[in-house]
C-alpha cells in the first residue's frame, strides 16, 4: 500500500504540511500551558478542607472526563455564539483543549500528591510548618517528581487531540495533510504526511520524558 | 508542663481514649507502655494536635489544645519522633535538620545550618550532614529524626515508639541519644516497649490497656512489684523475650 506512496506530491505540499505543523505546535503549546493553569486550580480546590469550594472541581472534572472531546469543542464552537460570544476558531480550540486536557491535568496532579505518604505532612506540622509550607516544601516538590511523566503523556494526548480541531476549520496538521487528499485525491500520502508531523513531535516529548526522569527521579527510589 | 483532664476520644465507634487524666512536670521523662491497640500513640499525638479528641480538656504549655489558632505555634514547641523516621526524601540531612528553623523560627540560612550542624554531631553524624535519607541506616535516620526536632528548641520531646522500626542492632544508637536528652533535663514522653530504657531515665511508667490508663508508678515499682495483674501480664510478656 506504501510502496506506490507518491513522495513528490507529499513534497510539493511540503510548505502546507510545514503550517500545519507549526499550527499544531502552537495551540498544543497554548492548550498544555491553559491546561496546566486549569489543572493546579481545580487540583488545589480539590483537595481543600472546604465543600462548598470543591464541589466546582469535581463538577468539572467529571463533566469533562463523562463526555467526548468532540461534543464539547461543538458544544462551544455552536454554543458561545448563542450567548453573543463570536471568536475565532482557533481560540475556541484551545479552550476546548485546555479545558479538557485541564480536568484530567487536575486528575494527574492530585494522584501525584495523594501518593505522597501522610507521614511526610505530619513530620512537617510536628515542627510548626503552616499548610502552604507543608504544600510548597514537602508535598509539592515530591508530588511533581511523580507526575512529570503522566503529565508528559497528557500533553502527547492533547497533541494527538487537536487534530480534531480540523472539524472547527481550525487549519492545523491534520487540515493540512486533507488537503493533499481533496485537491489530489491522494488520502493516504495526506495521511503519511500527517502521522509524520505527529511522529516528530511525539518523539520530542518521549526523548523529553525520559531525559526527565533521568535527571530528576527521587534519590532511592528508582 | 502536660495536662490532661478527663480526655476522651473516639475512632468512629471505637473508644480509643478513656477518660484520660494525667499532669507531666517540667523535665520529667515518662515512658508509656502497653499492648498494641491500647492507645499509647494516640496519647501522645494529641499531645501535638496530631489527633483531635472529643471531651475533656489538655493543656500543653499553658495552651489550650482546644484552641487551634494556637495550634501551630505549639507545635513549634513540641518536637515529635515517629516511628517510621518521616524524614523528607528530598532533602539531605541537614536540609531536613534546617528546613523548620529556616521558615517557622525564620532565622537565616548559616544560623540555622549552625545550629543544625550542632545537633547532626551530637547525635554523632558529622559525617553524614549531606547524606540523604536512602543513604542511611534506619538507626541513623532516626537520629537525624530526633536532630530535626531538637533544631526547634523544644521544651517538649514526644516519642512514638521510636526504635520499634529499626534492625536490634541499631537500637541502641538512638536509645543512647535519648538518654543523653533525658539527663539534659528535657520533658519528655516516650512510648516504648523498650525497658531497659524506662529503667534507666524515666521518673514514672504508665501502663495502658485499651484506651485507659491502667497504672502509674516510678519504674522500680512498676517493674518489681506492679499493682495490677494486666501490668503483670503484659509485663510478663515482654520481659520474657
Amino acid at each position: 500500500m506504501l510502496g506506490g506512496l507518491n513522495t513528490r506530491v507529499m513534497l510539493e505540499y511540503l510548505p502546507e504540511i510545514w503550517q500545519g505543523f507549526l499550527a499544531t505546535l502552537f495551540l498544543s503549546a497554548a492548550s498544555f500551558v491553559g491546561a496546566m493553569v486549569l489543572g493546579v486550580l481545580a487540583c488545589a480546590l480539590a483537595i481543600q478542607p472546604l465543600r462548598w469550594l470543591r464541589a466546582p472541581a469535581v463538577v468539572y472534572v467529571d463533566a469533562i472526563r463523562a463526555t467526548p472531546l468532540l461534543a464539547q469543542l461543538y458544544f462551544l464552537y455552536f454554543g458561545l455564539p448563542r450567548l453573543g460570544v463570536v471568536l475565532p476558531e482557533m481560540l475556541i480550540g484551545i479552550i476546548a483543549l485546555s479545558l479538557n486536557s485541564g480536568a484530567y491535568m487536575a486528575e494527574i496532579i492530585r494522584s501525584g500528591i495523594l501518593s505522597i505518604p501522610r507521614g511526610q505532612v505530619e513530620a512537617g506540622m510536628s515542627t510548626g510548618l503552616s499548610y502552604l509550607q507543608r504544600m510548597r516544601l514537602i508535598v509539592l516538590p515530591q508530588a511533581l517528581r511523580v507526575t512529570v511523566s503522566p503529565l508528559i503523556g497528557q500533553a502527547i494526548v492533547l497533541i494527538k487531540d487537536s487534530s480534531l480541531l480540523s472539524l472547527i476549520s481550525v487549519v492545523e496538521l491534520t487540515r493540512a495533510g486533507q488537503r493533499i487528499a481533496i485537491d489530489r485525491f491522494m488520502p493516504v500520502e495526506g495521511l503519511v504526511a500527517t502521522a509524520l508531523g505527529y511522529l516528530v513531535l511525539y518523539y520530542v516529548l518521549k526523548s523529553a520524558a525520559g531525559a526527565w526522569q533521568a535527571r530528576n527521579s527521587l534519590p532511592g527510589r528508582g | 508542663m502536660i495536662e490532661f483532664s478527663g480526655v476522651n476520644k473516639w475512632f468512629g465507634s471505637l473508644h480509643v481514649l478513656r477518660d484520660i487524666s494525667l499532669t507531666v512536670a517540667r523535665g520529667e521523662v515518662v515512658v508509656v507502655c502497653g499492648p498494641s491497640g491500647s492507645g499509647k500513640s494516640t496519647l501522645i499525638r494529641c499531645i501535638n494536635g496530631l489527633e483531635p479528641f472529643q471531651s475533656g480538656r489538655l493543656l500543653v504549655d499553658g495552651t489550650d489544645l482546644a484552641d487551634r489558632k494556637a495550634l501551630l505555634r505549639l507545635r513549634t514547641e513540641v518536637g515529635f519522633v515517629f516511628q517510621s523516621f518521616n524524614l523528607y526524601p528530598h532533602k539531605t540531612a541537614l536540609e531536613n535538620v534546617t528546613l523548620a528553623p529556616i521558615h517557622v523560627r525564620r532565622l537565616s540560612r548559616a544560623q540555622a545550618e549552625e545550629r543544625g550542624r550542632a545537633l547532626l554531631e551530637k547525635v554523632g553524624l558529622a559525617d553524614k550532614m549531606d547524606s540523604y535519607p536512602h543513604q542511611l541506616s534506619g538507626g541513623q535516620q532516626q537520629r537525624v529524626a530526633i536532630a530535626r526536632s531538637l533544631c526547634m528548641q523544644p521544651k517538649i520531646m514526644l516519642f512514638d515508639e521510636p526504635t520499634s522500626a529499626l534492625d536490634p542492632e541499631m537500637i541502641n544508637e538512638v536509645l543512647d541519644v535519648m538518654v543523653g536528652l533525658a539527663r539534659e533535663g528535657m520533658t519528655m514522653m516516650v512510648v516504648t516497649h523498650e525497658m531497659g530504657f524506662a529503667r534507666k531515665v524515666a521518673d514514672r511508667v504508665i501502663f495502658m490497656d485499651r484506651g485507659a490508663i491502667v497504672e502509674t508508678a516510678p519504674p522500680e515499682t512498676f517493674f518489681t512489684a506492679p499493682a495490677h495483674a494486666r501490668t503483670r501480664d503484659f509485663l510478663s510478656k515482654i520481659l520474657h523475650q
